[in-house]
């Protein structure tokens, strides 16, 4: 071994780690654990977010199915309506031609 | 191959984080894998410390490498066999993430060589200023032959050590260590010329 190998294992020696190091390794871990396994707290807010967004959907396709019957039933009202004055203009035209041959034939 | 530092009491990692709030809690339980997994990181901390600052020159990025090997050591540690075991994948995984860290950062140097602050070495030997000046030196080699030189130096290992750390045949080690060393060899005398 010549001179600068000796040199250089005396340059190379082991330096001290900052005094951190290790704490910031356990803090580390411990954010790591956190991380990798949710809490019940989270999995109960994730349960509760799921039911309320079901309950929303249910709630908006019924409103949808309650105003498609509504507007049905319109509907049909408004065709008994129509039907009803075509029937009574049907009578009045029928009393008028009525009348009307009937005078006719008087003269 | 250094002393193991006389290891402490240990406690969970929880523990162990919130050990400042109630100091006396951190005797009250030990389980096995994190015992094991304190006395690694206690034993070895200097040396993964020292492997990184030595190639990378720079301290807050050491400090990263070894955070990150040792959080890999955490969970590698059940398949790891002796204490020796531990000592050689600790090498080899700083050795392999100084190096992709190096070449990472590429040609954008953060800091100045000459801006750098020396850590405090445990016991300094020989002239602080040659010691400074090839640790310099050393920081202009190529990755590859930086880390050869610091295997050999720092941790004492064999060329044939070395190749099986990483990964590369014999040959090709005990080439980087001869032609980095005459490098260095002649940059010194340079310098010593310029001196003078």
């Amino acid at each position: 071994m010549d001179d600068l190998e000796q040199q250089l294992r005396n340059a190379l020696a082991h330096v001290e780690q900052p005094p951190t190091l290790e704490a910031k390794v356990f803090a580390a871990l411990a954010r790591a654990r956190s991380t990798s396994r949710p809490s019940r707290f989270v999995f109960w807010r994730f349960e509760a977010a799921a039911v309320a967004a079901m309950l929303l959907l249910a709630a908006v396709s019924w409103a949808g199915h309650e105003r498609e019957i509504r507007e049905r039933a319109a509907g049909e009202a408004a065709k008994a309506r129509l039907q009803l004055a075509l029937k009574i203009t049907v009578t009045e035209l029928s009393k008028i031609q009525q009348t009307v041959r009937t005078s006719s034939e008087q003269e | 191959m250094r002393p193991a530092v006389p290891v402490a009491p240990y406690c969970s990692l929880e523990m162990l984080t919130e050990a400042k709030a109630e100091p006396q809690a951190k005797t009250a339980c030990k389980p096995v894998s994190e015992i094991a997994f304190a006395e690694a990181l206690r034993a070895n901390q200097s040396m993964v410390f020292s492997l990184a600052y030595h190639f990378l020159r720079d301290r807050g990025a050491a400090e990263e490498v070894a955070q990150d090997v040792f959080m890999q050591l955490y969970r590698k540690l059940d398949e790891l066999a002796s204490p020796r075991h531990v000592v050689f994948w600790l090498r080899k995984t700083t050795s392999h993430r100084c190096i992709d860290y190096a070449r990472r950062r590429g040609a954008q140097s953060t800091i100045a060589l000459e801006e750098t602050r020396e850590p405090s070495a445990a016991q300094q030997r020989g002239d602080p200023l040659l010691n400074r000046r090839l640790r310099q030196l050393l920081a202009t080699l190529a990755e590859k032959p930086r880390m050869v030189m610091i295997l050999r130096y720092q941790e004492d290992l064999t060329p044939d050590e070395i190749a099986e750390l990483l990964e590369m045949p014999v040959r090709t080690v005990k080439s980087h260590l001869h032609r980095s060393l005459a490098i260095l060899r002649e940059k010194i005398e340079r310098s010593i010329g310029d001196i003078r």
